[in-house]
């Protein structure tokens, strides 16, 4: 095999690749937008009441998430509302970008207790009383619970709504994924050298934020993984799965030399997220052993990029995947052998999962679905390969999105 | 590999515990479900991945008072303190039954009667009907807010040092600066100098802009996450010394922030010609209560409270921590700084 395989894997990603488009950020807006619209339509949703971060984003056009932590994501929180039959999204936040297309309001706060009632206040003056109305929402805070802001509302899951609307990205969404994940890649490759024996994992991960900041990226979006990997199950922390403990994201381990180190990471780009996944070793070059392990993962990414086109089933993908390993499912049982990445990053369409076989001979691809394709192969004693690449469904098949990072330092 | 370690003091982690499940029996809560990182870490002491922004509203953490006992949302032990024993974990799951089937199964939960929530989506309601179809489903953040605005004495010990590596980080970018970098390279410093420290997540991060055209001065606000408690400090750099105007600006609105303060007390502190300014609790990130012009109608600041103290003047801005004490209160600043804003 030697290295041909994974030849094979960079060569058909090679073939298969796009060179980077410019993103209408307004077209963007649009799009999306109308897509909403059609889904509320659908549903017999009149309103859309969105205070998750993004679902903010893919409703009203502002990147929610600016890197920052929970809280205060949670308490600076925008919010949007989607009012079906009309042209553009209400926009309840403070300094909002002029170039957005959004009807604004001030800040609405809606945590706290006097900004819950101002909330109520805002929507009624948007779109009248909710009493009886159709009122899809993601999240009430404690405060709008307290204030009984959809009071008399018939309320909808608004999960249901942004889930149908972006199960497929439009071009320009696709750009951003790309542009993201092409960015995450060229930051990577920058500072691998700095994961050598004796470096700390907050080392290297500090060498990655800088990276991005010089770089000009607008946020990360995970405290990014560098995780050494145990060679055994048995030597790493006990799972409810039984199988190997990844992403921990605890403790800020000192790597040795030889450490199989696996790498995870996201960043932002126009609120669109990237999901960079490889395998490091430290100091040294893979065994055979190891190599092997690149090998057989390489072999179930071909296996299933083979197949992948409109049509096939999520079922299918898996089927192929365990075919091209003996039989058994390459990929961790609490994750997937590939996820949907957008606004979120993890969305659908989820492929492998615990919804069952099911769920997944029900998932029809289509063109404009996201995977993120994350096969695992684990061999207990040598240790695991874990790595990840992003394509698109296409009309015919599928294109890679992303910069090319091959997968050092494996051939 | 490094074993399973408790991540938090154990004396720490035992004495928040105690808080939440006894305001829980305060106000007659059976069981509390949360959802937030901040939120499960104060209640668990467990130490998970940082991920940015908000999540999907999920039963992260759920809490049952009659037993005291806690159950996680967690495919592994690894960051799970030894008093949230492994069978008290349900792992990640993409699917609602399996998630309803573990949550089913915590005894104490589909007998309860009063459930507090921290925030509710459609999906949970639903759920949590049908699982406790005889419970009333209560909001409960005010009840985490009340637990988490008093620092214990603890807390403050680890938001001092949470500060310091802020601290560094402001040191490293003004080296940056006075060296001839620009905003990015002092960014980069701050978050290298942080990184050294072992520290790479954010609260509100770094964030520097600047004032004019030509480089500098620029402001810098650091936030970092320093063992689950912020760090916190801004400046507009190169700094203001200490006759400053912004300097007795801020010194005069720390001073205001006294137990039993009201919002229109720290109203009347805010100097002529302020342009900007926010106070707001401080702890495992940002907190209640949030005064400023418009904001903390109602809010009394107490004794054991840490507080963001921010303000503009003169295109001079600046943030410190400060320790509500039982008559005054102190910026958490560097023993014998010059320009600090505490009395000599």
């Amino acid at each position: 095999m030697n290295g041909r395989v994974g030849g094979d894997l960079a060569r058909i990603l090679a073939e298969r690749r796009t060179d980077p488009a410019t993103v209408d950020v307004g077209r963007m807006g649009r799009e999306r937008h109308a897509r909403l619209q059609a889904e509320m339509a659908g549903q017999g949703v009149e309103v859309a009441l969105l205070l998750h971060g993004p679902n903010v984003t893919y409703a009203a056009g502002l990147p929610g998430v600016q890197g920052v932590d929970v809280s205060y994501a949670v308490f600076e929180r925008p919010v949007a509302v989607v009012v079906g039959g009309e042209d553009r999204p209400h926009l309840l936040a403070a300094d909002i970008d002029p170039t957005l297309d959004v009807e604004r309001h001030p800040a609405a706060w809606p945590e706290l207790d006097e900004g819950a009632a101002g909330l109520a206040g805002a929507v009624g003056e948007i779109v009248g009383p909710l009493a009886g109305r159709r009122v899809a929402v993601d999240e009430q805070s404690g405060a709008m619970l307290r204030a009984g802001v959809l009071e008399g509302a018939d309320i909808a899951d608004a999960s249901h709504v942004i889930g149908a609307a972006k199960l497929t990205k439009t071009d320009d969404e696709l750009a951003c994924i790309a542009e993201a994940q092409r960015r995450n890649e060229e930051a990577m490759a920058a500072i691998q050298h700095t994961a050598r024996a004796g470096a700390t994992r907050s080392e290297v991960a500090g060498a990655f934020l800088a990276r991005l900041v010089e770089m000009g990226v607008e946020a990360n979006l995970i405290d990014p993984i560098f995780q050494p990997m145990p060679r055994t199950v048995a030597d790493g922390p006990r799972t409810t799965t039984d199988t190997v403990a990844f992403p921990t994201g605890v403790d800020d381990p000192t790597f040795g030399q030889g450490d199989i180190v696996w790498v995870d990471s996201g960043i932002d780009h126009l609120g669109y997220a990237s999901d960079f996944g490889r395998t490091w070793i430290i100091g040294r070059d893979p065994n055979a052993a190891e190599r092997r392990l690149f090998e057989r993962w390489s072999e179930v990414m071909v296996a299933v990029l083979e197949i992948l086109m409109p049509g096939v089933t999520g079922g299918d993908l898996c089927r192929a995947a365990a075919a091209a390993n003996g039989g058994e499912r390459p990929w961790l049982p609490h994750f997937y052998l590939a996820h949907g990445v957008g606004v979120e990053s993890a969305e659908m369409p989820l492929v492998g999962t615990d919804l069952g076989p099911e769920f997944d001979d029900r998932l029809v691809m289509a063109p404009g679905m996201v995977l993120v394709l994350e096969p695992v192969i684990w061999d207990d004693g040598v240790g695991g390969y874990r790595a990840e690449e992003i394509v698109a469904v296409t009309e015919d098949g599928w294109r890679h999105l992303g910069g090319g990072h091959r997968y050092p330092p494996f051939p | 590999m490094t074993p399973t370690t408790p991540t938090d003091d154990t004396e720490l982690r035992a004495a928040r515990r105690d808080r939440v499940f006894d305001a829980m029996a305060t106000v007659g809560l059976d069981v509390l479900v949360l959802a937030r990182r901040d939120s499960v870490a104060y209640a668990t002491g467990a130490r998970s991945l940082w991920t940015a922004g908000s999540r999907p509203f999920g039963p992260a953490c759920v809490l049952v008072e009659s037993a005291r006992s806690i159950h996680m949302l967690s495919s592994w032990d690894d960051g799970v303190p030894p008093e949230v024993p492994f069978e008290h974990l349900y792992g990640v799951t993409w699917n609602g039954a399996v998630l309803a089937g573990a949550l089913a199964g915590i005894p104490g939960l589909p007998t309860a009667t009063r459930i507090g929530v921290e925030a509710m989506s459609p999906g949970f309601e639903h759920m949590a009907r049908r699982l406790a179809p005889e419970a009333g489903l209560v909001p409960a953040d005010d009840l985490m807010r009340a637990v988490r605005a008093l620092k214990l004495s603890a807390e403050v010990a680890r938001i001092r040092a949470a500060v310091a590596v802020a601290q560094a980080g402001m040191e490293a970018a003004g080296a940056a600066l006075a060296g001839g970098g620009g905003p990015t390279a002092a960014r980069v410093a701050a978050l290298e100098a942080a990184a050294r420290r072992g520290v790479t997540v954010p609260t509100s991060g770094v964030a520097v802009s600047s004032v004019g055209a030509t480089g500098t001065p620029v402001h810098v606000d650091i936030g970092l996450l320093v063992d689950g408690y912020e760090g916190g400090v801004g400046r507009t750099l190169p700094g203001a010394d200490d006759g400053a105007p912004v300097v007795a600006a801020q010194r005069r609105l720390v001073d205001a922030c006294r137990p039993g303060a009201a919002a229109a007390d720290l109203r009347d502190a805010v100097a002529t010609g302020v342009t900007r300014w926010l106070v707001r609790g401080s702890g495992m990130g940002f907190e209640p209560p949030v005064v400023s012009d418009t904001l903390g109608r109602g809010e009394v600041i107490e004794e054991g409270m840490v507080l963001s103290v921010e303000i503009e003047l003169g295109g001079m801005r600046r943030r410190d921590l400060a320790v509500v004490g039982p008559v005054a209160t102190e910026a958490i600043q560097p023993a014998g700084d010059p320009r600090g804003c505490n009395p000599p």
